[in-house]
């Protein structure tokens, strides 16, 4: 019994000292910048002169932003192209790998590849492959004869950036939904053939409601990576052409190191991560399923 | 109802896969190649290293040390990486093996902790640095990434999975705490050991917004962003500015191609 006690009282003092450090850690570079987040979020300050509480106020003179709403139409510009086609696209892929035995390591290293590409190194290859007189051009200008102004056409530039960003994470949600895909019984649709389904059938009413939960998971990852987007436009367009491809991060950002407003950068970034959440939100509400496979 | 034959399939899947990796490709043929012949033909006319001589050389009396860089890049990476390992083995160690009040409560915290995105703490974590007087160190692209709330969650998942029997069996044999961390955990949870590693090291090597706004000294700056700044203001130097890209990117592709099965274990992973 008083061993046991004594056991306990040492694992007690182990463990808070372990998880104390941890703690520790965390209310210095956690929880001390969270409360400063909430602070400058109320606040109007140039990092020097003191700082004054002006409550409320940034974030009504956000909704009142010309700026903001014009990068809250960026981003929801951005989603109508980026979501439908990197869904697309990775659920082919997934499908694709499906159907193949052979190679099929050598298809998903080769797309997964693209994923681990530097954020700045690939930014400057696109930056390079899709400039006026790149490679890119010289293919169209060589066979049909037009020049296409990838990142200084207004809407061509969010296009642009929406393809890059699906080069680079097909591999992984093609994976995601690769990994749903293998999970539904083959039995399923040999059941469904016995009945006369369809290939259509078979994917309407089985594939598809099937891979709900991973549809969910990659849409929830594009939403989120789509609120995320800074390297890309800030080293590629600037923001430009008519600031079309100017992000929330990149808003964030020179607002609060250019403009030197880390109060009303603060406000913006909560106002940003709120609207984040609503839309992953709305999404599983509008999208996800009970499923059970039996 | 006709299936597409699967020849077709094969054709269009190897397509997409050059396809895919051709981005790569071109960045690395056109960095042998004479900096006038990037943007004609395929493979270089002549193959020359006058690109890395450049960034090597040249770069540095433009301000622009990319050895040094290199340096700081592979120095920040592994100690952050270093940092998580320990600092999850440690505390992961503590949530799933010891019994103690409060366990429970710090566990449910890290959860909380990993909902807020990492953009909303740039702005206070900058103020923090700068009160600390950290601005312009490394020390600053170190410290606020040592410990992972993530890293904890994996590590204190996958230790909690491992059979009470083990950890008897060593108590038994006179091992001590550090022992059945180092000896008995962590080479039986080495995939998630290797998975937590991997992301921590590619996420810091390839971090950028953090690293431009608390470093603007050049010496100090890691290879992505001095990079960045270098194609940014002698963008025309194209040969040297895909090599600094190779640079840049051969590490990661080097790492994930050896350690490919921990990357595909890693994704199946989050899915649950």
């Amino acid at each position: 019994m008083r061993v046991r006690k004594r056991l306990k009282t040492i694992d007690a003092i182990k463990g808070w000292s372990l998880s104390g450090g941890y703690l520790v850690y965390t209310a210095i570079f956690w929880g001390y910048p969270f409360v400063w987040l909430v602070i400058l979020a109320l606040s109007k300050w140039n990092y020097f002169t003191p700082r004054k509480f002006i409550w409320f106020d940034n974030f009504i003179e956000l909704f009142q932003d010309e700026m903001f709403w014009r990068v809250f139409f960026n981003t929801f510009n951005f989603m109508l192209y980026f979501i439908p086609m990197v869904l697309g696209l990775s659920l082919l892929f997934a499908l694709g790998l499906k159907r193949v035995k052979l190679f099929r390591t050598f298809f998903i290293l080769a797309f997964l590849v693209a994923n681990v590409s530097s954020g700045v190194a690939y930014s400057i290859i696109f930056q390079k492959l899709f400039a006026i007189n790149g490679p890119l051009n010289g293919l169209t200008r060589a066979i049909f004869g037009i020049t296409i102004p990838w990142f200084s056409s207004p809407q061509l530039a969010t296009l642009s950036i929406a393809i890059m960003v699906t080069w680079k994470f097909i591999g992984y949600y093609g994976l995601i939904l690769f990994s749903g895909l293998q999970a539904i019984p083959e039995s399923l649709y040999e059941a469904a053939e016995l009945d006369g389904a369809g290939k259509m059938t078979k994917f309407f009413r089985i594939t598809l409601p099937l891979i709900n939960p991973s549809i969910v998971m990659v849409l929830v990852l594009s939403l989120t990576l789509t609120f995320g987007i800074f390297t890309e436009p800030f080293l590629i367009t600037g923001g430009g052409p008519m600031r079309t491809t100017y992000t929330f991060q990149m808003l964030i950002y020179t607002t609060a190191f250019q403009k030197i407003n880390p109060g009303y950068a603060s406000t913006l970034a909560i106002v940003v991560a709120l609207l984040s959440y609503g839309c992953v939100l709305l999404t599983r509400k509008l999208v996800e399923r009970e499923v059970e496979i039996v | 109802m006709k299936k597409v034959p699967t020849i077709i399939l094969y054709v269009f899947l190897f397509a997409a896969s050059i396809l895919w990796i051709y981005p790569y490709v071109w960045m690395l043929l056109s960095s042998f190649k004479p900096t006038n012949e990037i943007y004609s033909g395929f493979l270089p006319s002549q193959f020359t290293l006058d690109n890395y001589r450049f960034i090597l050389e040249a770069a540095d009396k433009m301000e622009r040390p990319f050895i040094q860089a290199l340096g700081n890049s592979i120095f920040i990476s592994v100690t952050v990486t270093l940092g998580v390992l320990v600092s999850s083995a440690l505390v992961g160690f503590a949530l799933s093996r010891l019994n103690f009040k409060g366990k429970n409560a710090i566990f449910n915290f890290i959860i909380f902790q990993m909902i807020f995105p990492g953009f909303l703490f740039i702005v206070p974590l900058y103020v923090l640095i700068k009160n600390l007087g950290l601005i312009d160190t490394r020390t600053a692209l170190i410290l606020p990434s040592l410990v992972s709330a993530w890293g904890v969650f994996m590590f204190t998942q996958s230790f909690r999975a491992v059979p009470n029997e083990y950890l008897e069996a060593a108590r038994m044999d006179g091992a001590n705490d550090l022992w059945i961390i180092t000896k008995v955990l962590v080479p039986l949870t080495s995939s998630t050991v290797s998975i937590v590693g991997l992301f921590t090291f590619i996420g810091i090597w390839d971090n950028f917004m953090w690293p431009l706004i608390v470093v603007s000294d050049y010496s100090k700056m890691p290879l992505s962003v001095l990079l960045a700044s270098f194609n940014m203001q002698y963008g025309s130097y194209l040969g040297p500015v895909l090599a600094g890209s190779v640079l840049q990117t051969m590490p990661m592709v080097l790492i994930f191609l050896v350690f490919r099965k921990y990357f595909l274990q890693g994704i199946s992973m989050s899915l649950k």
